[in-house]
């Protein structure tokens, strides 16, 4: 096997659910040695699924296996004095400790930072949860939906008058195991260079907050409030997802899509030549951003005649070819098909019972250390070989 | 590098690293806010011809007048603790000066289409051969080959290039996007990450390496459930709103307030009893409609007028507090200004003062959400100023006075956009007045005292 960028490196990692082995993943992946600690009942994504025709098997969740490929598993249970006491000869050896538990939780486990920080300086104890280590809100609980409403992106996610929509997926637990994964990195840099262990500390709503664009920006630099307005920017129309003859696309006008005031006349814009009708130049919804905003409707029923009758595909690849860029709106199943990310061989499998499972793979490519998914573990696997170490 | 070395605030894990930032707009910005936040020394470019796009978006009071290239907030906010050039690559004596830059570098971060690095002579292969361990990463919306690599891409386009969009929605409607370009600053993350993996490599090894990062690509696990799902039932997940599989009753309610909005999510009996409990409908935890997941599931409809008549009779934090404090899931929805106030992110230190030149002291928001017990990955200094810091770069370099003279004759470095259009056309701070946003319900309120109220004015 090539060499991989973290090996050698130790994790022990207790958390559950998505934020947590998340970022295990990403350093597991990557070559680190992650030993991944679960309750005698299992990691709670084993009961999550999606379960292979839905029927619930704790080795078979699609969500478990895709987040905790190249781990090895090992079943302790924190409740008592002798699964503590294997903790704490795992941490001996370890480099990294990674918890989902709220700072309470900890202190009733005598396993805070303070405490293990006395036992073992060098090491890094890095904690996620939903609203931090500390903080007013540090006792409450949450999950990828609270975080979302946390970071004011949700507030401008939809429609005017009706609920704000939360983004699809996970996208808190995401953003905050990818914060968590940062942080245990740079403790990592941190400590090679200077010595001795640390304390990482994210919230995800902290996370989700890092990822607004410009909501709190507007408030800070112009004391300006943005409402819900159709998921659009506030500097440009469209931007839109719309509805094409066999689903859907995004319109992005991009820089140039539109005539500038000061091109000559006989200058043909790219939207007209998309659209197939040169006249659309002089219509003021093509000439003023502005008003195009504001009267969007009128937009849509100029443009609609040509989007209803073409289909996505030559809709999308025409505009690219125009130097548009738009961009496809794929399901689940058109990405599993979609033949850029196989000729990138963005898909990794792993072995499930109802035969190979293709689960999402690195986010990103190395040259000398490609990161590549091993094996997710059996629950409680690594026991006899963990505890006849220890 | 002014500030952020070993100090005040610990000692930061990049001090003294070196970084060529050459991307643009959202996604490489972030990423190398990061970088410099954790300390490192990171040198920005931007072309006088071609400046940043986003020295456009958002200028600071609407105003558009005075040097509205040093006035947009939204470059302001992702370009704190960075150094800046200002610098023509056209010419080969401005790629000299990148490729000395290169020289004594850790790292190189560029976000262009991919064909452009090679055209300038500065891809992976050319950069290595004057610094053999560099570290190069390339943030692109989907990679560096593959059939579509040269396709132009925009933040707004990937969230649904990522599949995230097509589960994003209203029951019964069709796909919609976060209200921003919510992966851009999600893969600018992942590279940070990236870069960090690859320089934990080259300590071990002494090797660098070229990272090549595809947002589509990094995006794709957010929505990944729904992606084994679908090769596991066969069945496509619906958009459906706040509502889960793993969690009912699990949703967004209405508040009392003008568009006020809190969040719910139940996810065991346990905690419905609870929910129950502080609702003051202990009844609701007996009743057979709601007595299990699947029960409630069904009884969603329902069970949300139940709960909504509770939501709307009170405040969102009230909601939230009241929730949390009884054991369950919930959370105010908070708009752009609602965060700035917010008594966790307060206490937090989400936003950090900085004085900003032309612009004075303004709250600029974190881009790493880690908190370590010695370093803080904060914002320290202001947004560089176009081509700010031009000469100290070149005199670190080595150039004399002379030659930096004649490279800003030749017009290789300036301090000014030779800008194709007249400021006046440019300046579109928004497209409209405030009145007419207003008006159309695009925006909620504009504070004319909102410096006050930060505590901010001069």
């Amino acid at each position: 096997m090539p060499e991989r960028a973290l090996e050698g490196l130790r994790v022990v990692d207790c958390s559950q659910g998505i934020a947590g082995p998340y970022a295990t993943k990403l350093l597991a992946d990557n070559g680190a040695l992650v030993t991944k600690v679960e309750p005698p009942e299992g990691d709670y994504t084993r009961r999550l699924g999606p379960f292979p025709g839905g029927t619930p098997d704790p080795e078979q969740s699609g969500l478990f296996l895709h987040l905790n490929t190249s781990k090895r598993s090992v079943t302790l249970d924190l409740a008592t004095d002798a699964g503590r006491g294997v903790l704490r000869r795992l941490l001996a050896d370890a480099d990294v400790f990674v918890t989902g538990e709220r700072t309470s939780q900890l202190q009733r486990l005598g396993i805070t930072y303070e405490v293990l920080a006395a036992e073992f300086p060098d090491l890094i104890v890095a904690q996620v949860t939903p609203f931090g280590a500390s903080g007013p809100y540090a006792d409450y609980d949450g999950n990828s939906l609270t975080a979302m409403a946390m970071s004011s992106i949700m507030y401008n996610t939809g429609a005017p008058d009706r609920e704000p929509l939360v983004t699809g997926g996970e996208p808190g637990e995401y953003l905050a195991g990818v914060h968590l994964w940062i942080g245990i990195l740079a403790a990592l840099e941190a400590r090679a260079r200077y010595g001795g262990g640390d304390h990482i500390d994210v919230a995800m709503c902290d996370a989700a907050a890092c990822a607004d664009e410009y909501n709190a920006a507007m408030y800070g630099f112009q004391g300006a409030v943005r409402r819900r307005y159709y998921s659009r920017h506030i500097f440009g129309y469209p931007n839109d997802i719309m509805k094409a003859q066999d689903g859907y696309v995004v319109v992005i006008p991009g820089a140039n899509g539109f005539k500038s005031p000061l091109q000559p006349p006989d200058v043909i814009s790219p939207m007209a030549l998309l659209l197939e009708n040169i006249e659309l130049d002089q219509d003021v919804l093509f000439q003023q951003m502005g008003e195009r905003m504001i009267r969007w409707q009128d937009f849509e029923a100029l443009v609609e005649p040509y989007f209803s009758t073409h289909g996505a595909r030559e809709i999308v690849e025409t505009a690219q070819a125009l130097r548009l860029p738009f961009a496809f709106v794929p399901t689940a199943a058109d990405l599993l098909a979609d033949e850029h990310l196989q000729a990138r061989r963005f898909w990794e499998k792993v072995p499930a019972k109802s035969g190979e499972l293709t689960v999402p793979g690195q986010p990103f490519k190395m040259s000398e250390t490609q990161p590549q998914a091993g094996l997710p573990p059996r629950l409680g696997e690594a026991n006899d070989e963990v505890l006849s170490h220890v | 590098m002014s500030e952020g070395r070993p100090g005040t605030s610990g000692q930061l894990p990049l001090a003294g690293l070196r970084v060529v930032d050459l991307a643009q707009v959202f996604a490489g910005p972030a990423c190398t806010r990061i970088l410099a936040d954790l300390g490192a020394d990171v040198v920005r470019f931007e072309s006088a011809r071609r400046l940043d796009v986003t020295r456009n978006l958002i200028l600071t009071d609407n105003d558009g007048k005075d040097h509205h290239w040093h006035r947009a907030s939204y470059f302001v906010i992702r370009n704190v603790n960075k150094r800046e050039m200002c610098l023509d690559l056209g010419q080969e004596a401005g790629r000299d000066v990148i490729r000395k830059l290169v020289a004594r570098a850790d790292v190189v971060v560029e976000s262009f289409t991919p064909r452009v690095m090679a055209n300038f002579g500065l891809d992976y292969e050319r950069l290595k051969e004057i610094k053999p361990d560099i570290i190069m990463c390339s943030l692109s919306g989907y990679g560096q080959h593959g059939p579509m690599r040269d396709y132009g891409a925009y933040g707004m386009g990937l969230e649904p290039a990522s599949g995230i969009s097509s589960i994003t929605g209203y029951p019964g409607e069709g796909p919609m996007r976060s209200g921003l370009s919510f992966t851009d600053p999600y893969s600018g993350f992942v590279g940070a990450g990236a870069i960090l993996t690859a320089l934990a490599y080259r300590r071990r090894t002494g090797k660098g390496q070229y990272i090549d990062l595809s947002e589509q690509e990094a995006a794709i696990p957010i929505m990944g459930a729904a992606l084994l799902a679908y090769q596991m039932t066969g069945r496509l997940p619906e958009r459906k709103s706040a509502r889960s599989d793993w969690a009912a009753p699990q949703g967004c309610y209405r508040c009392a307030g003008d568009d006020r909005w809190a969040v719910i999510s139940v996810t065991s009996e346990d905690e419905f009893a609870r929910m129950a409990g502080a609702m003051g409908h202990p009844e609701w935890a007996q009743d057979q409609r709601f007595a299990t997941q699947a029960a409630r599931q069904q009884h969603h409809d329902e069970l949300d007028e139940l709960i909504t008549a509770w939501t709307s009779q009170r405040d969102h934090y009230d909601v939230f507090h009241t929730l949390q404090r009884a054991g369950v899931k919930a959370a105010p929805v908070l708009d752009g200004k609602e965060v700035l106030f917010d008594p966790h992110f307060k206490a937090r230190g989400q936003f950090d003062i900085i004085d900003q030149p032309l612009l004075g002291k303004r709250p600029v928001q974190r881009h790493l959400a880690a908190k370590s017990r010695r370093w803080e990955a904060k914002g320290r200094t202001h947004a560089p100023l176009l081509g700010e810091h031009n000469d100290e770069v070149l005199r670190e370099l080595g150039y004399s006075d002379e030659e930096m003279a004649s490279l800003r004759e030749q017009g290789v470095i300036a301090n000014e956009p030779a800008l194709p259009v007249p400021p006046a056309l440019v300046a579109m701070a928004l497209k409209l007045p405030y009145e007419r946003y207003l008006e159309h319900g695009i925006l909620q309120a504009v504070d004319a005292d909102y410096r006050e109220q930060l505590g901010i004015a001069e």
